[in-house]
């Protein structure tokens, strides 16, 4: 039972923390088509922001500080929408997948002027500071702000793309832009505000996740390659996938670590290769035209 | 305006996506440039050569090191160190009467750029002597073509003990504790610590250093005959930023010390998520928790743990002033890799002022098996393999911040392990 519990808590934290990550990876792959692996830079700009706007000692400070930053690297993606994606749309893939990798580099120089080199902390912000026991098994209560915050990105995700015009809009984008803009609906202007989620939720997630990390130069490397896997698996433009996706590896993640630890980094590429070879459009992505 | 539907070649591009997203780390941010003496990576013209100096007033040396992505903080002040050495040694009339000039470079932590770049400053540059850099794979590559046109090496913060091959190499010096020293000095002070029979989990960056530095401690605690039983390893890939499963790992094994070979914010964030788990309450970690990683810790400090340190100038009496004016010049204090590469620099140019000539060949000879006067003391390097006579530092957590640097350094007195306790007889490195 006391490994259950570990492995479980391991699990969710790890599939939450990777879902937060790749949520706005997915959702700007699902409506625009592009892969953007400036998504890294959004997540580390959210991280280091939120330790400029609080400090070290984050309190109560840092719940303000989170929407702060989703909304200021939000605008930030609506910037770099404007002025140089807006541009791409027609190109190929690989064209824009170079446009955005220039992207990365240039966020990752620009933020060693702005934040230096050395790793900056955010301690984690009340009620979340202490630890919870459950059938033997102590983890850290922010774990659960995690998952919950988690949880709470993924529903609202989905409600936003089923439930309201914005959402339906942004899925006939992708379907029937022509049709979309014949009804009288800006696309310039949606591509623009989904871009900008995008990076807002990149940024919300650097922000959250910031009092459990050390905030570095580096991290929007290590972590693009982590939230690529996730929505590759789950399928790229699913937001359901994306949280499966999250989940798998975190189990892979966990289990791996338990049952072969010399092997644990590898196991998650073996999953990716393995979906990929039964299903290679992702668990829940859908199948190319 | 239109949106790209999906085409078949999508897979194709999302392959591109993965592998251009591994390749981040290995990938652009071109060389930088310095001053005098500093100054980039030139593209004049002339024929490769080995031993001609720069002509004129002046001489290059080079370094290219880490200086982007997670391991930056070490690169960057370690090229500060050397950068200061250089000034301070143009300062004083230069070396037998040149200019110093100094080549710097980001490489990447990629072997094949590093590499690259340190072929250019030799062949295009005219650099007589090369330093650097952090990582030792990138070192194992930059050793290969400094080799090859016969330059001397000064490696200052990547500590492999295979880069030295036994002293095979002539050019190769190394002027920081390699990876059997450090973990036998962390050794020595822990087996003063330890009584009775003990649980131990080691947690290392998943890469040669990492497997190199815990062999070299379970090694050195089967020497010393400590009673212990091992009860976890885990070694995460370099840079993670989710080690929860990993750290879980640890936590569930509850063993009464860690030994933890990361550094830098891997340390960092191994702290912080440590401490959140409530690790620190039960386990002591041994770590290399240097100034650079105490001051980021802050309050999440763990007391009572254990850490290592290549050169804490706070302990080190014999540094003088030269912590308060490299702090006056780069706005904080010099970290372990700023002292190690200013070190080497001065080794370089003693050897240089010994030789009275820039000839590698000559520089190298008359640097094995000399006694070079530096801001650490004097320095013995050795014959046999080039290794520096130096110490390595242990000492426990303090509770409190130290009043002069307002940070939680370690409790006095700072445990200095002897050269001669630590050092490994000479060829074992081969």
């Amino acid at each position: 039972m006391h490994a259950f519990v570990v492995d479980l808590v391991s699990t969710l934290s790890t599939a939450g923390y990777l879902f937060i990550v790749s949520a706005g990876l997915t959702l700007v792959f699902g409506a625009m088509r592009v892969i953007n692996l400036a998504h890294g830079s959004f997540y580390m700009y959210g991280a280091f922001l939120v330790t400029t706007l609080v400090g070290a000692s984050s309190g109560a400070r840092f719940w303000w500080a989170v929407p702060a930053c989703a909304v200021a690297i939000g605008a930030v993606g609506a910037v770099v929408e404007l002025g140089v994606m807006r541009r791409l749309y027609r190109s190929e893939h690989l064209t824009q997948l170079l446009a955005t990798f220039g992207l990365l580099l240039i966020f990752a120089d620009l933020a060693l002027r702005l934040w230096g080199t050395g790793a900056r902390t955010v301690s984690s912000p009340s009620p979340f500071q202490g630890r919870i026991t459950i059938a033997g098994a102590t983890f850290p209560s922010y774990d659960i702000a995690i998952t919950v915050v988690a949880v709470l990105v993924g529903v609202g995700l989905w409600a936003m793309l089923t439930r309201t015009v914005v959402g339906w809009r942004i899925r006939a984008v992708v379907s029937d832009p022509e049709a979309l803009a014949a009804t009288g609906t800006n696309t310039h202007l949606l591509l623009t505000v989904v871009f900008a989620l995008g990076a807002g939720l990149a940024g919300l997630a650097g922000a959250i996740v910031a009092p459990q990390t050390s905030i570095a130069p580096g991290i929007d490397q290590a972590i693009i390659v982590s939230a690529f896997i996730v929505t590759v698996i789950g399928g790229l433009g699913s937001i359901a996938g994306t949280a499966l996706g999250a989940v798998l590896i975190g189990v892979a993640q966990t289990l791996g670590t338990r049952y072969a630890p010399n092997w644990a980094s590898t196991v998650i590429y073996v999953v990716l290769i393995a979906v990929l070879a039964v299903r290679p459009w992702g668990l829940l992505g859908a199948a190319e035209r | 305006m239109t949106v790209p539907t999906l085409k078949p070649r999508l897979l194709a591009a999302t392959a591109v996506t993965a592998a251009l997203a591994l390749a981040v780390t290995a990938c652009s941010s071109s060389a930088k440039s310095t001053s005098p003496g500093t100054t980039s990576p030139s593209a004049s013209s002339g024929s490769p050569s080995s031993s001609a100096p720069s002509s004129g007033g002046s001489v290059t040396v080079g370094d290219s090191t880490t200086l982007s992505g997670a391991i930056a903080q070490l690169g960057q002040t370690g090229l500060d160190g050397v950068k200061m050495a250089i000034a301070d040694l143009n300062a004083k009339g230069g070396v037998l009467g040149k200019t110093v000039k100094l080549v710097s470079a980001d490489d990447n932590i990629t072997p094949a750029t590093g590499a690259t770049e340190v072929r250019t400053m030799i062949t295009q540059d005219h650099a007589i002597a090369m330093f650097g850099p952090v990582s030792s794979a990138v070192a194992a590559a930059q050793e290969q073509v400094t080799n090859q046109y016969s330059i001397p090496m000064f490696f200052y913060t990547s500590n492999d003990m295979g880069l030295m091959r036994g002293g095979a190499n002539k050019y190769a010096f190394q002027f920081v504790p390699n990876t059997t020293m450090e973990p036998s000095a962390v050794a020595d002070y822990f087996v003063k610590q330890a009584h009775g029979p003990i649980t131990i989990a080691t947690f290392a960056p998943d890469y040669s250093f990492g497997h190199d530095t815990v062999s070299g401690f379970i090694a050195a605690l089967q020497r010393l005959h400590v009673n212990y039983r091992l009860v976890a390893q885990e070694f995460p890939p370099l840079s993670a930023t989710n080690i929860t499963s990993y750290l879980t790992a640890i936590v569930d094994s509850h063993p009464d010390y860690v030994f933890n070979a990361q550094f830098g914010s891997d340390l960092v964030n191994f702290t912080k998520q440590a401490s959140s788990f409530g690790l620190f309450q039960k386990t002591k970690v041994i770590a290399m928790y240097d100034y650079n990683v105490l001051a980021a810790l802050g309050s999440t400090t763990p007391a009572g743990s254990i850490g290592f340190d290549r050169a804490p100038f706070w302990a080190m009496p014999e540094l003088g002033n030269f912590p308060q004016t490299f702090k006056a010049k780069y706005g904080d204090y010099p970290s372990e890799w700023a002292i190690m590469g200013y070190t080497a620099v001065q080794g370089w140019a003693w050897a240089v002022e010994k030789a009275n000539s820039f000839s590698p060949s000559a520089v190298a000879s008359a640097l094995a098996g000399a006694t070079v006067p530096t801001i650490r003391g004097n320095l013995t390097i050795q014959a046999c393999d080039h290794q520096a006579e130096i110490p390595e530092y242990v000492g426990t957590i303090a509770a409190q911040p130290d009043p002069r640097y307002g940070v939680r350094l370690w409790n006095q007195p700072v445990f200095s392990a002897p050269f001669s306790d630590i050092n490994p007889p000479c060829g074992a490195s081969s």
